[in-house]
């Protein structure tokens, strides 16, 4: 081992430049207070590596982002826990940067000679941000896509922000070159000017040192001095283990980053940005119309030119903290600013009604498509992994094939009856007290023979009878009857008064396996098959007979389709109450 | 915390050795040991997940990319004789994040040989170029390294090492004569047929 770094080193000369790297005295003797650029630094290169590890799966472009993050957050093996260290590492950095902040303000290691230095940390921090923002688009979800429309929003607002804005965006609205212009800047951009920015900064951290406590003399420092290695090293490195301890708890704790339903550009969610910028988001509520700038450039602005200009603000003949009051509560301002703000857009969130719904929902969609994605999702996008629900299946075959004459939900023609709540009693009671009602068979042509039955002939409990009768009847077509789905004692008063008193049976026909006189026999009349069959042929013997005005499927549509438009007007109505009674029995 | 000790590395050039707080070796050490303990834990919070990671498309069960292990209508009985036809195979395809539908994924020649169709896949055995067919000498042959096959698949030159790959193929009589073909791949470069995925 040493020969061969004995070999390296007369070539490279290594060992000299790991001494050159390792061996800085740190005056003052090593401290806890020194560790946040070297958190800082640690967590650029995780963020990095992770990074790159990300793109090794992940796909830039509209159609494919979201789908890519999904595979990632829900199929690769380690991928949820990758994403999100990658998610939580761009919080802790952004934490870190301003505890590294304030403690150089604390410190004034600001002051002369450590002004560029102070530049660059600002610039980085600045980079930070930006690195955020860009990022938070990446996953093309529904809360990166309307949280940095917002974003880019703003900009566009600024005076001769618009061109700003379109160049960023790749043109005048979101789409694929957005993405990719995104992509570049957080994957390509960003990370070289930090990477170049963190050169030059700890450069001239090299050149300055540490800026030790401003209370102790020349000889005390000189006396208290530790080497770097391993003395501050290692503090440093154990701040990096509690935060990278942090790190994987919150990730574990989170099952990492959030992944919402992919990005649709009709819906309307409930944007917000990341926590870190809370404030900001808080403080655009209070400037209305042209005044909003105050909030989106101004203020920001002015905060920006104070801590650039701090170097040159502070005056004060010495280093030490009491000198310097003006200077630090100028810089306390700003961070009680930031945190109450912070704090008031939480707590407004927290008892926004609105806010909260919409968050739950969007919570579910996120679980659906998620689950939906894992069977691919297709070629045309995010928001197509819709497609696979077979409910979007059947509500697409219903528009194409049904409702130019059925409505569901209000939606569609009234040439037909309305198959929203199909069947369930309260349909059915319907049916028969006004059959004539654009509900029912008012659209139709024919269906005039059916009479409506008043409650002077027909009391209401009798009709509740008649519709248990009904109710049984339909269930013995199914393949296993189910004899709780109805009150057998109810329907049995209910066959009485059909048979011995009603008229219905004047026309309609009860037996299995009977033939209709133009009007559809009772016996298994609303299963699922049954539909199936009125969809096929309501002509059939059994079903309307020459009374059918509804257009043959069979041969039209594949069986297959068939059964899901039969189900899917099954579970409008009967199906509906039955799995709600369902549950409701469970409880 | 008595002793002031010269930093082990060569190139140690504290500019002020006596003034180091001081302390002892076995501290310094402890401090050393820790840097790598922590560091290598630091970095093991990434590599150990990213390894499973980077190499869980190989991994035991995984598919990444599918599509057509049914058969697929290539056409009708009629349309193929004694001169090879190529065919395009389509059918629903899962690739990684995406699926497909209906899409193309392969390609076959179909050709009557005594009577009976057989389907070759155009994927040369060698390394997997496409295979064309040269009416002028009947054979099938690769423009990569000039690989030459015959009507019945056999190679006759070039560094082919086995016969294309004849593929399952279905003559549905009743059907209406329609042809359908089971699109697979198998391993380049080997002598024996070999399916993969
Ligand atoms: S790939 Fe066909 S001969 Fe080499």
């Amino acid at each position: 081992m040493n020969k061969l770094l004995d070999w390296l080193d007369e070539r490279t000369g290594i060992r000299a430049l790991m001494g050159e790297a390792l061996d800085e005295e740190v005056l003052g003797g090593a401290r806890v207070r020194y560790v946040f650029g070297s958190v800082l630094t640690y967590l650029f290169l995780q963020q990095v590596v992770l990074g790159i590890l990300l793109a090794t799966y992940y796909s830039p472009s509209a159609t494919d982002a979201w789908a890519s993050t999904a595979y990632i957050q829900d199929q690769v093996a380690g991928g949820w826990f990758l994403r999100g260290l990658h998610h939580h590492g761009s919080s802790a950095m952004v934490v870190v940067t301003l505890l590294h902040l304030m403690q150089v303000v604390l410190a004034g290691a600001y002051r002369a000679p450590r002004e560029v230095n102070w530049w660059t940390g600002l610039a980085m921090g600045g980079l930070v941000l930006a690195f955020a923002l860009t990022g938070y688009l990446l996953p093309w979800d529904q809360k990166g896509y309307w949280a940095t429309q917002v974003a880019t929003g703003i900009m566009g607002t600024v005076p001769g922000g618009e061109p700003m804005q379109h160049a960023l965006q790749g043109g005048d609205q979101y789409g694929n070159l957005t993405i990719t212009r995104f992509y570049a800047l957080h994957v390509f951009v960003l990370p070289l000017t930090l990477a170049a920015l963190l050169g030059a900064h700890l450069y001239l951290f090299r050149r300055h040192g540490v800026t030790p406590p401003a209370k102790l003399s020349e000889e005390e420092l000189k006396a208290k001095a530790q080497p770097f290695w391993p003395n501050q090293l290692f503090i440093d490195i154990a701040a990096m283990a509690v935060c990278g301890a942090i790190l994987v708890g919150l990730t574990y704790e989170t099952h990492g980053a959030e992944l919402f339903a992919p990005a649709d550009p009709a819906s309307n969610f409930v944007a917000r940005p990341e926590w870190y910028f809370l404030f900001l988001f808080q403080l655009l509520k209070y400037f209305e119309g042209p005044l909003s700038i105050i909030a989106t450039v101004i203020l920001p602005g002015a905060v920006a030119t104070f801590l650039f200009a701090l170097p040159f603000v502070d005056r004060a003949e010495s280093r030490q903290a009491k000198k310097r009051g003006p200077v630090l509560a100028g810089v306390g301002l700003v961070m009680v600013g930031v945190i109450v703000l912070t704090a008031l857009a939480i707590v407004e969130d927290a008892g926004n009604e609105k806010y909260q719904k919409g968050l739950i929902a969007a919570h579910e969609d996120a679980e659906k498509t998620r689950e939906l994605a894992k069977k691919g999702v297709p070629p045309a996008g995010g928001i197509a992994v819709w497609q696979n629900d077979p409910e979007f299946a059947a509500m697409e075959l219903f528009k194409a094939n049904c409702s130019t004459c059925h409505a569901v939900d209000g939606k569609g023609g009234q040439e037909a009856p309305s198959l929203s709540h199909f069947n369930d009693r309260e349909w059915l009671r319907g049916a028969v007290r006004e059959p004539r009602s654009v509900a029912y068979f008012g659209g139709t042509k024919g269906h005039t023979d059916m009479e409506a039955y008043a409650k002077e002939d027909l009391p209401d409990e009798q009709l509740d009878a008649v519709i248990e009768y009904m109710i049984q009847l339909r269930e013995q077509g199914e393949a296993e009857a189910d004899a709780s789905t109805y009150d057998a004692a109810l329907a049995k008063k209910g066959q009485a008064l059909w048979e011995d008193e009603l008229e219905c049976s004047g026309c309609h026909e009860v037996e299995k396996g009977a033939d209709g006189v133009g009007t559809p026999v009772l016996w298994g009349r609303g299963t699922r098959a049954w539909i199936a069959d009125v969809i096929r042929n309501s002509g059939q013997a059994h079903l309307y007979g020459d009374n059918a005005e509804m257009p043959k499927f069979e041969g039209k549509l594949s069986e297959a389709d068939i059964d899901t438009l039969a189900d899917y007007v099954y579970r409008q109505g009967w199906g509906k109450a039955d799995a709600e009674a369902g549950e409701g029995d469970a409880h | 915390m008595s002793t002031d000790d010269q930093d082990s590395t060569p190139e140690a050039k504290s500019p002020t050795p006596a003034a180091h707080g001081g302390e002892d070796e076995g501290r310094r050490t402890f401090m050393k040991v820790g840097v790598g303990a922590l560091g290598a834990g630091l970095a093991g919070i990434v590599v150990a997940p990213a390894l499973k990671y980077t190499l869980w498309p190989l991994a035991e069960g995984t598919e990444v990319t599918s599509g057509g292990d049914d058969f697929a209508i290539v056409g009708q009985r009629s349309e193929f004789g004694p001169e090879p036809v190529k065919v395009d195979i389509y059918a629903d395809r899962v690739d990684a994040w995406n699926k497909t539908r209906n899409v193309k994924i392969g390609s076959a020649w179909v050709v009557e040989r005594e009577g009976q169709l057989v389907a070759f896949s155009t994927v040369c055995p060698h390394l997997g170029c496409a295979v064309d067919y040269s009416p002028e000498d009947s054979k099938f042959k690769c423009p990569c390294h000039r690989s030459a096959f015959g009507l019945d698949g056999a190679p006759e030159e070039g560094p082919a090492p086995r016969s294309l790959d004849a593929l399952e193929l279905s003559n549905d009589e009743d059907g209406g004569g329609l042809i359908s073909i089971r699109y697979e791949r198998f391993k380049q470069g080997t002598e024996d047929k070999v399916k993969i995925g």
